[in-house]
């Protein structure tokens, strides 16, 4: 539904985007991930047809932003952090605006329709100003739905809401995408992006850096485990010593809680595991741990900045 | 061009008057006539008169034209400024339906406040002066040609003060700006519309139109380039 090939974007002497390829499905929502200035934003607006890009080619539903951006604006649904509302006017003026701008038949109804989705239907005579940040964001979203896009644009949608109000966004986009629907989502919260996310793309000064699922992210660098056990702290540390193994520990109550990191965990764990057994510490629990999202994305980021 | 006029409508609807303030602004300029009616009394009267209340007459409808201006500058920066454009540059409409909507948006508001105010002037200069003198001093082609120029004027540097906007980030740059435009657009105005009469006779205020004209396309061609999208956005 979306593809990005090649695309790099110039604004004068400063790239915003290089040679970035990726793709969005449908039924698929893809997170954007990456610091303030890496070029989520740009990549938005190419695919939303507002931009052109300098080389390479964006496709959205197989046309080219390119050779008709028009009709690229008729298939996407834009949502920015700002709902960029028209105060004044009220809800259903509003909504009856962008569908005439998109030419939608029915448009009554659709208003109808998404206002109920939305639980706005209460203030579709009520005007924007008098809005709260919450409802204002569900406006643009409605906005955005109301020609019935294949491919939505999420840009950062949930900043600035409370947490009750960003996972109704959040559960908003999920049942969105069961519509078949092709969704790119630039944010910066990690965990909306591991929560919803199907694949996660990491852009780093206007270039990708990684892309992969979530758990495929968090699965980078080296083998994490944690042990739990029950013992003298020093001659666990002592065991931990002798089979090579450099832990961080905490303690809880009698338990204590070492985390370390195993080039080769079917080697290493046996020695550790009988080194503990001869210091008397009794293990309880040795498990695998993943890295948090946000711990895959900062070290991405680092290594790429490095 | 539907959807420049969808752009106006809402402009003209929601923008203008939908805001109070804006029309209660505006309501002003139906003072101002009756004001400029009564201070050419101090004319005294005879051909004196006849010059006061042409000149008058010229103020009244250009006046409203003057803060037009403004006003366009400053609608197009405040899209800029609230991030209102970019729902507008998503969806599919041409750049220049953009530009030309809202630009329409305001001509036919101010235009229309301008041809009242010369309106109110006319009613209330008969009333005092008579209507014949009236009548003779400001025929129907006086008036037309006084609400056209004002249009065309309003025209030039209403595209002037949107290429201003393209450029600046927010709405008191842009209002500034449009001041200098003002204030410059007048000095040539008038030294055109003076040239004009000068050179030929009568004919004048029909070749201010005709250069203003020109300046418009010019000015308009500069408007919708620097309104483009790709230049747009990159300023959001």
């Amino acid at each position: 539904m979306i593809e990005m090939r090649g695309v790099t974007r110039r604004f004068g002497s400063v790239t915003a985007l290089r040679d970035v390829t990726f793709a969005v499905r449908p039924g698929e929502i893809v997170a954007l991930l990456g610091p303030n200035g890496a070029g989520k934003t740009t990549a938005s607006r190419i695919i939303g047809g507002i931009l052109g890009p300098s080389e390479g080619e964006a496709i959205v539903a197989g046309i080219s932003v390119r050779d008709d951006p028009n009709a690229v604006r008729e298939r996407c649904g834009l949502v920015t952090d700002q709902p960029s509302l028209y105060e004044r006017m009220t809800l259903r003026a509003y909504l009856a605006f962008f569908a005439r701008l998109f030419d939608v038949t029915g448009a009554k109804e659709r208003i109808t329709a998404l206002a109920r989705l939305l639980l706005l239907e209460d203030v579709l005579d009520r005007k924007l100003g008098a809005f709260s940040r919450g409802m204002k964001q569900k406006a643009a979203i409605a906005r955005a739905l109301i020609h019935d896009p294949r491919v939505l644009l999420l840009d950062e949608p949930a900043t600035a809401l409370d947490p009750e109000m960003a996972r109704t966004l959040r559960d908003l986009i999920v049942s969105l995408r069961a519509d078949d629907r092709a969704i790119l989502l630039c944010t910066h919260d990690l965990d909306e992006a591991q929560r919803i996310a199907d694949r996660v793309v990491i852009l780093q000064l206007g270039a990708i850096v990684r892309t992969g699922t979530p758990d495929e992210l968090r699965s980078i660098g080296r083998p994490r485990l944690r042990l739990e056990a029950e013992g003298d702290l020093d001659a666990a540390l002592a065991a931990f010593a002798r089979a090579g193994v450099a832990p961080t520990h905490e303690t809880a109550g009698r338990r204590l809680v070492f985390r370390f990191e195993a080039d080769e965990p079917r080697s290493t764990t046996p020695a550790l595991l009988r080194a503990l057994l001869d210091a008397d510490v009794v293990v309880l629990a040795l498990v695998p741990e993943q890295l948090s999202l946000e711990d895959a994305y900062v070290t991405i980021v680092r290594e790429a900045r490095a | 061009m539907r959807k420049a006029w969808l752009i106006a409508e809402r402009e003209i609807t929601w923008e203008i008057f939908g805001d109070r303030g804006a029309v209660l602004r505006t309501s002003l300029f139906a003072l101002l006539p009756i004001f400029f009616a009564i201070s050419a009394r101090s004319s005294g009267s005879g051909q004196r008169l006849d010059g006061a209340l042409l000149g008058l007459a010229l103020q009244a409808s250009f006046i409203p034209a003057l803060t037009g201006v403004g006003l366009i500058a400053s609608t197009f920066t405040a899209e800029k400024e609230n991030q209102t454009l970019v729902p507008l540059l998503a969806a599919p409409i041409r750049d220049f339906d953009i530009v030309a909507g809202k630009l329409i948006g305001m001509l036919i508001p101010v235009t229309a406040i301008c041809g009242a105010s010369l309106g109110v002037f006319y009613i209330v200069s008969g009333w005092l002066y008579g209507w014949a003198r009236i009548a003779r001093v400001l025929p129907p082609e006086i008036l037309y040609s006084l609400v056209v120029v004002s249009f065309l004027y309003l025209l030039t540097a209403g595209s002037v003060a949107l290429i201003i906007a393209a450029r600046v980030r927010t709405s008191r740059a842009a209002q500034q700006l449009a001041g200098l435009v003002i204030g410059l657009s007048i000095l040539v105005t008038a030294l055109l519309g003076a040239g004009a009469i000068a050179l030929f006779d009568g004919w004048g205020l029909v070749v201010l139109g005709v250069v203003l004209i020109a300046v418009d396309v010019f000015a308009l061609e500069i408007a919708r380039r620097v309104w483009q999208r790709s230049e747009v956005i990159a300023r959001i």
